[in-house]
């Protein structure tokens, strides 16, 4: 069956992924969508955890579990990304509405 | 649960929403009020602080923990935005901030560096991080049709949302070998398993996020853009609270929880420290703006912090205290007085700050004292914190011999610092003047300049009350 | 292991063989005699103008914005809801004071008439 390792590699591969994207797009949007690919890629990898640390509490049908900080980190992390994710769309549409583009090559007045 | 430990960071987020629900109820042109009372407001999380003061206490599971250590943060803080709000009065109304938005931001900032400073676990240090960037990348970008704010907002926003993923999968992976995300539970069970090499992927993927929020090499790149072209207020807040609130963490994690893995990461910031200082100082020689040097020279001054962690030890930690303390004092009044003179020059060029001191004496005394602060001379702050840190870090070299070549180069980096902050002292002192006509400066401005001229020559001159509370403080990580 | 991705693969095989097969099978079997006015654009009736690819009113993205960040909020509402009976008086509190800080958020988007379509 499937294991820990599965979920932990496909994490990494995601992250790696992400990271990727992040530092190799010009599309100030696709960068954040990258971004968002990284976010869940450790939302994988706490899930994983959290499902293969304390497989007794989930194995069991009661609701007062073990330990749910996995999860309850997930939740947090989802909502964070979100959040950032409206903050740079507003910037973004901000940047917009002065330059007419939103490729950070041409985001240049200073120097990076 | 006790809420009377959280009471400080309760208080200043219903401050800032009674801010904004004040905000949508007053009319247009009457906003200016609204900075008065987030400066009044600010004296209740401050009374809640000091009434905290000496407490020792752990509540909500473990994620808050209420000490010395985040005390003395905790009054940094408020320090740092009581002056950024004084000093926003002028600036707010001269271009177009919209001032409700602002300070309940500023203060919702604060807040979030509090908890940052004030938390012993993995969940609330990400929120509190997060909480304290998102209020930032927007107070960055918060210049309504100003390209070069946005500008400065988005290439906050990218590169802090790309390093807090770092951070993140830092943390699963910490969370996932140890079990927990209670720093004392993590530091038990790396002690007892030993340290794998996904250990130290997880310590360094944090190491890298927390980098960032510092600005240390290799993760300083952010930091000259961001600060250009934020509202200078903002610059001066980033530098120095947003950057304490970052050691308070960098602190917290690598000292109790990362603790056992410690002959991992004393050479990786022995390293850091190095190579940031270096770095910040020799780019900050050729900057012309003068926002930008700063930029330049507060990576420099996070290296020289960086020293005290790379020694890890009690003396050398109450050593970063005061010296985040007297950093935050001189570079809020470097900044306070590059906002009076932008304000009527219309400049942030270092060749324009030519013969100031002839135009506005009183701010150019200011930002002189400020500057020779920064360079490390006496009988201001900046000199008595470098000694005590550098002092601390030697005593730390007989149990690790490189510390001594850390020291020297972080002395050979302060001599090199004092050739471009005098730069400018020169330029306000003896340049050509374009005209000699002479400068008015808003008095809030003046009031803020004062006071954190003040706390610099206080804290050089009588350091003993400070160093006393940061040594106290910095035995609470060490017990 | 293997059976389970056994079970998989037979999965997708029968999957795609419903999809292609009829499709298959019609081609084949059909006759095609086609004339203008089979040929001419059938979705909507309506023949379209310009590229697809074209820029979305601002207003659209504002709205999205408003409606991403209340819609993830209330993912905390679940895990209270469902262990509501267990947390008592204080997460009750807790819970309103959530809903209020919300409701502030509201007032503010519509008092800065970010809920008008412009």
């Amino acid at each position: 069956m499937l294991s820990l390792n599965h979920f932990l590699l496909l994490g990494a591969v995601l992250f790696s992924i992400g990271l990727y994207g992040a530092l190799s797009r010009r599309n100030a949007v696709a960068i954040l969508m990258c971004i968002e690919l990284m976010f869940n890629a450790v939302n994988i990898t706490l899930v994983a955890f959290a499902r293969f640390l304390a497989p007794a509490a989930t194995a069991s049908q009661s609701l007062a579990p073990v330990s749910t900080v996995g999860q309850v980190f997930t939740i947090f992390v989802i909502t964070v990304a979100a959040a950032e994710a409206a903050v740079g769309l507003a910037i973004v549409l901000a940047i917009y509405r002065t330059r007419r583009t939103i490729s950070v090559e041409d985001v240049d007045l200073m120097k990076w | 649960m006790n809420l009377n430990l959280l009471l400080p960071e309760i208080s200043l987020c219903v401050l800032a929403v009674v801010l904004i629900v004040i905000d949508l109820l007053l009319p247009q042109g009457r906003k200016s009020i609204l900075g008065y009372i987030a400066l009044v407001g600010l004296a209740f999380p401050a009374v809640f602080t000091l009434s905290l003061a000496g407490v020792q206490q752990v509540s909500f599971s473990g994620a808050l923990v209420v000490d010395q250590v985040s005390v003395f943060f905790k009054l940094l803080f408020l320090i740092a935005a009581a002056l950024v709000i004084l000093s926003s009065f002028d600036y707010t109304r001269r271009l177009s901030i919209l001032q409700g938005e602002y300070y309940a931001l500023v203060l919702f900032a604060t807040s979030g560096m509090m908890l940052m400073a004030s938390t012993r676990e993995l969940i609330s240090i990400y929120i509190a991080l997060e909480f304290t960037s998102i209020t930032l990348y927007v107070l960055a970008a918060s210049i309504r049709n100003d390209a070069k704010s946005s500008e400065a907002g988005l290439k906050y926003l990218l590169l802090g949302a790309l390093s807090s993923g770092a951070l993140l999968y830092g943390m699963a992976l910490t969370f996932g070998l140890t079990g927990s995300t209670v720093l004392n539970d993590i530091a038990s069970a790396l002690a007892q398993r030993g340290i794998s090499a996904a250990a130290v992927l997880g310590l360094v993927f944090i190491a890298a996020g927390f980098g960032f929020k510092i600005a240390t090499v290799p993760f300083h790149m952010w930091a000259p853009d961001v600060y250009e072209g934020a509202p200078t207020p903002i610059t001066a807040f980033l530098s120095v609270a947003s950057k304490a609130a970052g050691f308070a963490l960098v602190l917290r994690v690598f000292l109790t929880a990362f603790e056992p893995a410690e002959k991992t990461w004393l050479p990786l910031f022995m390293v850091l420290a190095a190579v940031t200082m270096t770095l910040g100082n020799f780019v900050a020689i050729r900057q012309t703006n003068i926002k930008r040097m700063l930029a330049y020279s507060s990576i420099a001054h996070a290296g020289y912090v960086l020293t005290g962690l790379a020694a890890a030890t009690a003396g050398a930690t109450s050593g970063m205290l005061v010296y985040l303390l007297a950093y935050t004092l001189t570079n809020l009044g470097a900044f306070i007085a590059i906002i009076a003179f932008s304000g009527q020059v219309g400049s942030d060029q270092i060749e324009d700050y030519n013969g100031l001191s002839r135009r506005a004496p009183v701010v150019s005394l200011g930002l002189a004292i400020c500057l020779l602060s920064l360079a490390g001379v006496p009988p201001m702050a900046g000199f008595i914190s470098k000694v005590y840190l550098f002092a601390a870090v030697f005593d730390a070299a007989a149990k690790n011999s490189g510390l001594y070549y850390l020291v020297v180069i972080a002395l050979l980096n302060s001599a090199v610092s004092i050739f471009y902050y005098l730069r400018v002292v020169k330029a306000m002192y003896f340049g050509p003047a374009a005209t000699e006509e002479s400068l008015h400066t808003a008095f809030s401005l003046r009031v803020a300049l004062s006071a954190a001229v003040a706390g610099v020559l206080i804290v050089g001159i009588y350091p003993t009350p400070v160093m006393q509370a940061a040594s106290v403080a910095a035995q609470v990580l060490f017990h | 292991m293997l059976t389970a991705y056994g079970y998989i693969a037979i999965f997708l095989v029968i999957a795609i063989g419903f999809g292609i097969v009829p499709l298959i099978i019609s081609l084949r079997e059909r006759q095609t005699r086609p004339d203008p006015v089979k040929l001419s654009t059938y979705e909507c009736g309506v023949e379209t103008i310009g590229p697809t690819w074209v820029q979305f009113r601002v207003g659209f993205y504002l709205y999205a914005l408003v409606f991403v960040i209340f819609d993830v909020e209330t993912v905390f509402l679940y895990p209270w809801a469902v262990a509501y009976g267990k947390l008592g008086l204080y997460a009750l509190v807790e819970m309103f004071v959530f809903v209020l800080l919300l409701a502030v958020g509201l007032a503010y988007a519509w008092r800065k008439r970010a809920l008008v379509w412009k």
